[in-house]
């Protein structure tokens, strides 16, 4: 009924691609979010003159298309003479390109926790970092987590354009098989399904915590 | 006097740790490490493609593994498509270039090139009911290539000068031939090696070879970095060892059959 | 000390081409917006209202777009519609796959602020008098705007910055299009790129910065 080229071989060969993709998306997730926390922090808690270079800095990973950074990322690296491989490279460009979406997140999530509750932890007697971990973070966590979770799966998604440095996750592994078998349509899709399959469940997740925890009327 | 003597001494040992490096040169490197990383571009048939379990095999790919086992390291076949084996060169990625490239003067500003090692000539290739009989008829038409080739650079000026047509630039050889099958384009120019062996696989139909491109012989060396003048030496010695053992020849039978390209350039010296 | 000599004279020579495929770059993103917005409305209506028939559909225009890379987009709408025999430009193609993109994530924009529109709003309406999209095109779209300028603002400034992906379709009208032919012929891959990533920065502050001008402009009472 149905004729294809495809393997379970190939298949394979995708399925590592894909996990190449999870590995990048690893990478620049959790150093992201280290780096976001750091700098969301900060900017909510300094002066904003202050923060000032470092808005700036973060603005630049915002503005610059992604696949550029990456190219750019990669010819520095190679001038300097670090040596480090397309995958580094790769995870370091994502990280802080995630760590700039992530500072926004988490200074919103900081600043949506009520002064005043902040206030009282303080008059109460707490210290800065008790007032921070015990009482900010419950509270911001909430409110931060599903943009978290959109921003985790736009990195996945993102992780795509790794494979234009000559990182082989799916999307490229993916092209490598329509380069032997000719079947642009079938494999396209068979990847589609793949990150689809890896999104869209966290994604669901991700909007079902919303809606619990959004505050009622 | 502490401070100076402290920096003094790190001063010192810098320029010891750099001199000792300075010697080691990028052929030591390879030595040493075990392994030797080539950039072979593998939608490339015969010199370099991928077999039904995914793994490369071509003329460029034998021709790396041979030269691994003259180095007496292993071979890392790193795929890159065209526009980047250079970057990869540069960018420190792959240690050689094993991948077809042609030695313009342009390249030569940035990368080393050995004596060529292959010979192409271009052929234009195109699908059997666009009306394409020669090179000249491409004017006028919708062509491609792969951005920044030998054979790509040149059908982008013919087009310019023509003053009719279009010409795209791809980023793989795999997506130009996608292209043209599917319609995208009407003709390309490729290698006589390439459009043989696309045509022989069946994949694309309707796919034929309509007249040579006039242009010189596309003569293709192995690439390193500019300035290691070691690994140069030596694998201008491997190519020339390559033709006299008969290596060469042997690998063009398998590869693509027939006499093997003459590798001179009559009249010059090198 | 670097291993490299800076060409940035020559790396100068491309900048006139790069500042005209700026200029495609704008052309593709607005075009793609002003498509988008339009399907957007049209999907976020379609999941909005009761019929299963146009639901479904919207739906999964909306979890594909929403779900799957961009990159991947833009790749169907170029290779993948070509085995159908459906030729796109590369320039189509590109516009085709960032539309479809836009109109995805525009389309949740949309619903959320719909749905922040208190419901009272459009009954009044009606009970002026006013026919249903009498009531939505006076009431409720104004309300709607406003709410999602500044979404709607970022989908712009990732429309801009998708535009870099139509390079892997053929495109080489539009700043990265040029900058990749210049890099691929010269290998001043850092000069170049550097050059483009200022372009590109200057580009999405400009619009940034004219997005809140216009919206301190309008949305003033």
């Amino acid at each position: 009924m149905f004729e294809t080229g495809l393997t379970l071989n190939d298949l394979k060969f995708m399925g590592q691609g894909a996990l190449i993709t999870l590995q990048v998306t690893a990478f620049a997730v959790i150093g992201g979010t280290l780096l976001g926390l750091l700098f969301g922090i900060i900017r909510s808690q300094v002066n904003p003159w202050l923060t000032l270079p470092l808005v700036f800095l973060l603005d630049i990973f915002r503005s610059v298309p992604l696949i550029i950074q990456l190219v750019l990322a990669n010819a520095f690296q190679a001038i300097v003479g670090l040596g480090l491989s397309a995958f580094t490279t790769s995870c370091i460009v994502l990280a802080l390109y995630t760590s700039a979406y992530c500072t926004e997140i988490v200074r919103g999530a900081i600043s949506a926790v009520p002064v005043v509750t902040r206030r009282a932890a303080r008059s109460l007697g707490m210290t800065w970092g008790q007032d921070m971990r015990q009482i900010v973070f419950p509270m911001a966590l909430r409110v931060g987590l599903p943009s978290w979770i959109g921003l985790t799966l736009g990195v996945m998604k993102d992780s795509a354009l790794v494979g234009f440095i000559g990182v082989f996750e799916l999307l490229k592994q993916s092209q490598t098989l329509i380069t032997r078998l000719q079947e642009p349509m079938f494999i396209l899709i068979v990847a589609g399904a793949i990150y689809f399959l890896l999104s869209f469940p966290i994604a669901r997740l991700g909007g079902q915590l919303e809606k619990r925890w959004r505050e009622n009327d | 006097m502490k401070l100076s003597f402290i920096s003094g001494s790190l001063l010192a040992a810098t320029c010891l740790a750099t001199a000792t490096g300075a010697f080691a040169d990028k052929l030591d490197d390879i030595m040493a490490s075990g392994e030797l990383r080539c950039a072979v571009v593998l939608d490339f048939p015969p010199m370099g493609s991928r077999d039904a379990e995914n793994n490369p095999i071509g003329f460029d790919v034998d021709y790396c593994n041979d030269l691994a086992a003259a180095l007496g390291v292993e071979a890392i076949i790193v795929e890159t498509p065209f526009p980047d084996r250079i970057p990869a060169l540069v960018s420190g990625r792959v240690d050689v270039g094993v991948a077809s490239t042609s030695d313009t003067l342009e390249r030569a500003k940035t990368a080393g090139f050995t004596i060529p090692y292959f010979a192409f000539t271009n052929v234009v290739l195109t699908r059997e009911d666009s009306g394409i009989e020669t090179y000249d008829d491409l004017a006028g038409h919708t062509v491609g290539s792969v951005s920044g080739t030998y054979e790509g650079i040149q059908l982008e000026d013919s087009i310019e000068a023509w003053g009719d047509g279009s010409f795209r630039p791809y980023q793989t050889q795999a997506d130009v031939f996608l292209a043209l099958s599917q319609g995208q384009i009407d003709a390309t120019v490729v290698t006589s090696t390439v459009a043989s062996a696309i045509i022989a696989t069946g994949q694309y139909e309707g796919l034929v070879i309509k007249g040579d491109a006039p242009y010189l012989v596309d003569y293709v060396a192995l690439i390193a970095l500019r300035q290691e003048y070691g690994l140069l030496n030596y694998l201008d010695l491997f190519v020339n060892q390559q033709v006299r053992t008969g290596r060469y020849q042997e690998l063009y039978d398998k590869w693509v059959g027939g006499t093997a390209p003459n590798l001179t350039v009559s009249n010059v010296y090198r | 000390m670097f291993n490299y000599t800076f060409q940035w004279k020559q790396a100068m020579r491309g900048l006139p081409e790069m500042l005209d495929g700026a200029l495609v770059t704008l052309q593709i993103a607005i075009i793609s917006m002003v498509i988008g917005i339009i399907f957007a409305v049209l999907l976020a209506v379609a999941r909005n209202s009761n019929s299963r028939l146009l639901r479904a559909p919207a739906s999964m225009w909306v979890e594909v777009a929403r779900n799957t890379p961009a990159l991947f987009q833009i790749y169907m709408a170029h290779f993948g519609l070509g085995t159908f025999g459906i030729h796109l430009s590369p320039f189509v193609s590109l516009l085709a796959g960032i539309t479809f993109n836009n109109a995805g994530y525009l389309a949740e924009t949309f619903r959320g602020s719909l749905r922040a529109i208190p419901s009272t709003q459009l009954r009044s309406a009606r009970s002026l008098g006013m026919g249903p999209i009498q009531a939505f095109r006076l009431i409720v779209m104004p309300q709607m705007f406003r709410i999602a300028f500044l979404p709607t603002t970022n989908q712009m400034v990732w429309a801009i910055l998708m535009t870099s992906l139509g390079v892997t379709v053929g495109m080489n009208t539009d700043l990265m299009g040029v900058t990749q032919d210049w890099n691929n012929r010269s290998f001043r891959t850092f000069e170049f790129f550097a050059i483009a990533a200022v372009i590109y920065y200057l580009i999405a502050k400009a619009v940034t910065m004219g997005a809140r001008l216009l919206a301190w402009r309008m949305f003033r009472y």
